[in-house]
């Protein structure tokens, strides 16, 4: 009420610095202002809700491809048949009843930003929609595989949902002397101890299914084990002994689905039971057109997410690349996403408020990856905004610092994680969508 | 001068309306928002210890309890030293005033 009354004052008194700073749209009085939110995962579930926990007479629209979102947080287990698919369906119908999140299946094809517009298909056609903010939460697409690579052959199985499944039913046809080949993408990609622990859960499968001479062979883009690397070196050299062959610094350079085998630059392997590819990834395919990085993803305003050289237009989550320190990057996750989004969420409601952005921010992750069906690890990671610095310790700009990291010491690699882990994830599951 | 009456005025209502706003965030809201995460929104669950409603004095000590732990003992202890003391404060104080939850 007090935003509708403050816009009308502003048009009248004529406070032009001000005006020229707001959305043309919230100006005209009682008109709320629209913000549009396109990926409904992690970051863009929390960020519609958030806008309408803090926004006033706030208009939010979140828009997804599909009915509901399936998460990639627990999805190793489905993998393994220990939790069902039921477990990581989250429906956007919470975001309706509980915080007047509109929510429109359909997928963005095209962006006109200095129209402040972009275009969604719909099952009924194309739905152009104004906004006086954007913000884009598309996720992780993958780069070109060097040969002849079918995903319904070859799953990835690295965005939840019908590749899980597939994943799932080759790993259930597994018998004796089979071969589970898997890649790690080059960083940064998407969860970064995720590739290990799929490791780890597929040979722990493996071992209880009593399959002899049957095998996990883990062929990593990098140098080394890119998260907790204590507790999965242990897990690959003890606790899963003899299962699990790990391969660093092997580039893909070859592969082919139908013969399931794969080239890489430290080893080749031919006629895999499994081949579980995970390709090298880059920000999702919506954002084509913005500018990116050498990686491929969407640099942004620590504080604002907005995307370089736009003040209304955002990337967050597993798309963006955050300003961090040289060696401390701002891991992309769903818990990280959900962080961002509320830090998205309060500069959006200032900003359409004509105040200037939050600079005491954090972000965090905190995570759980399970070393066998009854234990995990976790993995702790703090950001600060402030200055951020180079290899040798010279300040390089502005951005989210890493203050703190850590894996779980050894003598909690143990149940007790393993069941903090199913908590953790329905702190965050509703966090995020309920 | 009628101008200058008037601008006086814009700033002054721009003020009011700038601090009676619900628009405007709680000090402490968005750094208290990173722990909802794990303890849901606005501390009050689903998820581990139930933050919301308690003692603010009391959290800022078991806070800078687990910050300034050598001996690692949670998760906790590591993501209480991704905060200033004075960050710890504000969350601490936000969450006080904020409704238990259901399971409290």
């Amino acid at each position: 009420m007090n935003t509708f009354n403050r816009r009308q004052f502003l048009q009248m008194a004529g406070a032009t610095s001000l005006m020229a700073a707001m959305p043309i749209k919230s100006l005209a009085a009682g008109v709320p202002a629209r913000v549009v939110v396109v990926g409904g995962g992690f970051g863009g579930a929390t960020l519609a809700k958030y806008l309408r926990m803090w926004g006033d007479n706030l208009e939010v629209i979140l828009v997804d491809q599909n009915a509901n979102h399936i998460a990639c947080i627990l999805s190793n287990l489905v993998v393994t048949g220990q939790l069902g698919m039921s477990r990581i369906t989250l429906s956007y119908s919470y975001l309706k009843a509980n915080y007047g999140v509109t929510v429109l299946q359909g997928k963005a094809v095209g962006l006109d930003p200095a129209g402040n517009k972009i275009t969604i298909q719909t099952s009924l056609g194309l739905k152009d929609l104004s906004y006086d903010h954007l913000v884009m939460a598309p996720g992780i697409d993958f780069t070109p595989a060097p040969g002849l690579w079918d995903e319904k052959l070859t799953p990835h199985a690295w965005k939840a949902g019908a590749q899980t499944t597939l994943l799932k039913n080759q790993l259930a046809a597994m018998r004796n002397n089979d071969k589970f080949v898997m890649t790690v993408p080059k960083s940064p990609y998407r969860c970064p101890p995720g590739p290990y622990e799929r490791a780890c859960v597929v040979a722990d499968y493996l071992k209880r299914k009593g399959y002899t001479g049957a095998r996990v062979i883990v062929l990593d883009a990098n140098s080394g084990i890119q998260a907790e690397p204590e507790a999965f070196a242990h897990a690959f050299n003890v606790t899963h002994k003899g299962m699990i062959q790990y391969i660093p610094n092997a580039t893909v350079t070859g592969i082919d689905s139908k013969t399931r085998s794969i080239q890489t630059s430290a080893l080749n392997v031919a006629s895999a039971r499994v081949l579980n590819y995970i390709p090298n990834q880059k920000a999702g395919g919506i954002v084509t057109g913005l500018p990116v990085n050498a990686s491929g993803f969407v640099p942004v305003n620590p504080l604002t997410y907005a995307v370089q050289g736009y003040t209304n237009v955002h990337v967050i989550g597993d798309a963006c690349a955050v300003p961090s320190s040289e060696g401390k990057a701002v891991p992309k996750s769903g818990h990280m996403a959900n962080a961002e989004a509320k830090v998205c969420a309060d500069a959006i409601v200032r900003l359409l408020s004509g105040d200037t952005p939050d600079t005491n921010i954090t972000t965090n992750s905190a995570c759980y990856s399970p070393i066998t069906r009854s234990t995990a690890s976790w993995l702790s990671a703090n950001f600060n905004y402030g200055d951020i610095y180079s290899a040798s310790g010279a300040v390089i700009g502005k951005g989210m610092h890493r203050v703190d990291m850590a894996e779980a010491p050894p003598s909690q690699v143990d149940g007790d994680s393993l069941e903090d882990m199913f908590q953790w994830a329905d702190a965050l599951f509703a966090d995020s969508f309920v | 001068m009628i101008r200058n009456r008037i601008s006086l005025t814009v700033a002054g209502l721009l003020t009011a309306l700038t601090f009676s706003s619900p628009t405007h965030a709680e000090p402490g809201r968005l750094l208290a928002a990173q722990c909802a995460q794990c303890h849901g929104t606005n501390g009050a669950g689903p998820g581990f210890d139930n933050i919301a409603g308690k003692s603010a004095s009391e959290m800022f000590h078991e806070l800078r309890e687990m910050k300034y732990r050598t001996q690692i003992e949670s998760i906790m202890d590591r993501q209480a030293r991704g905060y200033t003391d004075d960050q710890l404060l504000l969350i601490s104080t936000f969450l006080s005033t904020q409704a238990a939850g259901a399971d409290d």
